[in-house]
């Protein structure tokens, strides 16, 4: 087991530089003058070449992506030119919000998901298994801005139950700010409710036609401890695998959904720095994202060899 | 992988470990490898029956006439695929003729800034005096033009990439392979973020874009259709004929492996409408004034309190068309399973 995060991990070195060479292409080179993109069409000629020089950007460009590469692994991401402020903490505070954010839409899917498939897969093919199966799936499909504004106007306007903003007022406790994060919470669970809960009810389908639950019944089990002791448990290994595997929707729903409610995380910061051309910020941010990603996979890939024996002793 | 879920409707995953593992016939390796060192073609015993040969192959053709016409008439009875069908192409006459059936998207008028929906504006005015459902029908046009033309270039792409890789196997599949493994080592919407942020605005820079990244998932199903059949007895037949490989690929394995492109290409149409609308969202997409669904509920969505109807029915009618290509996906999925 040891092995295998040890492996994994050595893994995740080339793809991170491969990544970071993409990140710093794309950034870097394609928009052409860093100085002239950053200064706008009117600058002259020599205020360009005068911050290209500050910037270090008339330097070869191996030597720019390895100072680059150097100065982020040493924690010196540098300073933002819109913003005016360092680049680290600013990233940083927005990452931690996301990841609040996105921790409460996991707790919120997990068990919503799994009692929804469990229950279609009881009533298999039954009236309520349709609607359950057509709704979820209606929801993941449906983009999730779509959602959330017809969310914000039934809970927030209407009704009046939620508050329209996301971010709960300076120093409020914990608990309150899960309360101002209800709202932005769903449209991400929607994003994944259907495919997760879809993953439960096939599990509980396939547990339900093994010989052990039709012993289980024919010994005189009662329905609730053949649920709760088999059903339940057995459908949740497959669910718990395809959370795993879903952690980029739910980057990206992330990115929408801060932006729809003004939420100040990671994915509303990339979407700034790059309509802003914020270079430095919108590198630290998407490098940080990349990396934040690539962990939660190796994470879903050792729950899933602790799920599974198989791999487990095999790796 | 993120981009890589298989069709949100449709048949249900088979969490079973399935190996399709196809034996290559010895003896037919054999003759292969007697063919290749004596350079020439190999006649096949009673290969020279030509008559038969015909007879067989009307008889093949008229067999799949009678399969095409089977699946046609499958399709026109899956109540989901008929739904799905009536609604994208209720948007797809929308997208052509609003222009001749509503007002104009674009006229404004300050009198009726923010009207409520009434007999003369029926869902309404927006901030400018324009007529929201004017807006919404013509919405319809740039998410119809942006996510089919989008799905074909990666159809076409993927196409390319993945016959090339699955044909050809070996030291090129395994760069092939690499390569999309780093291409989607990043979540989708953040690459054209980047990519978009770069390039700038603009209805061609977003297909190419939506293509490009949507390329390495239709390669990857792609390849694995064309190792399902380059071992079958056809191919080698067409092998033994001495036939290009360009010709093997495109004439003789394509024409069989059309239903999961089919199927993949469906998908992805779904996922270019939700990717188009959402960059359109964010700012990525096109510019005001133009009448598209996502950039009016980001322009718009601040009049939610006041004048809801400005944002709810763009949204209503977003959300349709993607429930409607995943109702397509879905009839087309369960019809070809079957």
């Amino acid at each position: 087991m040891l092995r295998l995060i040890g492996r994994r991990l050595l893994l995740m070195v080339p793809t991170l530089i491969l990544a970071s060479i993409l990140i710093f292409l794309l950034a870097e080179v394609l928009p052409g003058n860093v100085g002239r993109s950053i200064l706008g069409q009117y600058a002259t000629p020599e205020d360009v070449a005068a911050l290209n020089r500050e910037l270090g950007a008339d330097r070869p460009l191996v030597v720019r992506y390895v100072a680059w590469a150097g100065n982020f692994v040493t924690g010196d991401w540098g300073e933002s030119p819109v913003q005016k402020v360092p680049v680290r903490p600013y990233v940083m505070a927005a990452l931690w919000n996301s990841l609040i954010l996105a921790g409460f839409a996991l707790i919120l899917i997990v068990p919503t998901s799994i009692v929804l498939g469990v229950f279609s897969g009881l009533r298999r093919d039954s009236a309520l298994d349709r609607v359950i199966t057509v709704s979820t799936l209606s929801m993941t499909v449906i983009p999730e801005f779509v959602s959330g504004v017809v969310l914000l106007y039934v809970f927030a306007v209407w009704l009046k139950w939620l508050p329209v903003t996301a971010l709960a007022p300076e120093g409020a406790p914990f608990y309150e700010r899960l309360y101002y994060l209800i709202l932005p919470a769903i449209p991400l669970m929607f994003l994944e409710l259907g495919y997760i809960a879809r993953m439960a009810r096939v599990g509980t389908v396939q547990v339900l036609s093994m010989p052990y639950i039709r012993t289980a019944v024919l010994k005189g089990v009662p329905r609730s401890r053949v649920v709760f002791g088999h059903v339940l448990r057995n459908a949740m290994v497959p669910t718990v695998t395809v959370i795993g595997s879903q952690v980029g929707w739910l980057i990206g729903g992330l990115v929408v959904v801060e932006t729809l409610f003004s939420y100040p995380g990671i994915g509303k910061v990339m979407v700034e720095s790059a309509l802003n051309h914020d270079v430095p910020v919108l590198e630290a941010s998407v490098l940080m994202v990349a990396v934040v990603y690539m962990f939660a996979n190796l994470v879903a890939d050792i729950v899933v060899a602790l799920l599974n024996p198989r791999i487990r002793k095999g790796g | 992988m993120p981009d890589d879920r298989p069709t949100p409707f449709g048949p249900d995953p088979d969490l079973r470990e399935e190996s399709m593992q196809l034996g290559a016939d010895p003896e037919m390796i054999e003759l292969r490898a007697d063919a290749a060192s004596e350079g020439r073609d190999l006649e096949l015993p009673g290969g020279d029956h030509k008559s038969k040969a015909l007879e067989a192959d009307a008889a093949a053709t008229a067999e799949q006439k009678r399969q095409r016409r089977y699946l046609v008439k499958a399709l026109l009875r899956s109540p989901t695929f008929m739904v799905g069908l009536i609604i994208v192409l209720f948007w797809v006459f929308m997208a052509l003729f609003s222009a001749f059936i509503t007002q104009s998207p674009t006229l404004t008028d300050p009198n009726i800034s923010l009207a409520a929906p009434s007999a003369s504006h029926w869902f309404g005015t927006d901030d400018l005096g324009r007529d929201v459902f004017a807006r919404t029908m013509a919405g319809a046009r740039t998410v119809l033009i942006i996510a089919p033309l989008a799905t074909l270039l990666a159809l076409l792409w993927g196409g390319i990439i993945g016959l090339i890789a699955g044909f050809w196997r070996g030291i090129t599949d395994e760069i092939i392979m690499r390569l999309i493994d780093v291409l989607l080592a990043l979540p989708i919407i953040i690459t054209s973020i980047l990519i978009l942020s770069l390039l700038g605005k603009g209805t061609a820079i977003i297909i190419v874009a939506i293509g490009a990244l949507f390329t390495p998932v239709v390669s990857r199903t792609v390849r694995a259709a064309v190792i399902g059949e380059r071992e079958r007895e056809y191919v080698m037949a067409a092998r033994l004929r001495g036939e290009r490989s360009a010709f093997v690929m495109v004439r003789e394995i394509l024409p069989n492996i059309t239903q999961p492109i089919i199927v993949e290409g469906t998908i992805r149409l779904g996922y270019a409408v939700f990717t188009a609308a959402t960059l359109s969202f964010l700012g990525f997409g096109l510019a005001p004034p133009s009448p598209d669904w996502g950039l009016t509920i980001s322009v718009e969505r601040v009049f939610l309190q006041i004048a809801p109807w400005t944002v709810l029915f763009p949204a209503a009618a977003l959300a349709s068309l993607v429930v409607a290509v995943n109702l397509i996906t879905d009839g087309l999925g369960r019809t070809f399973s079957k």
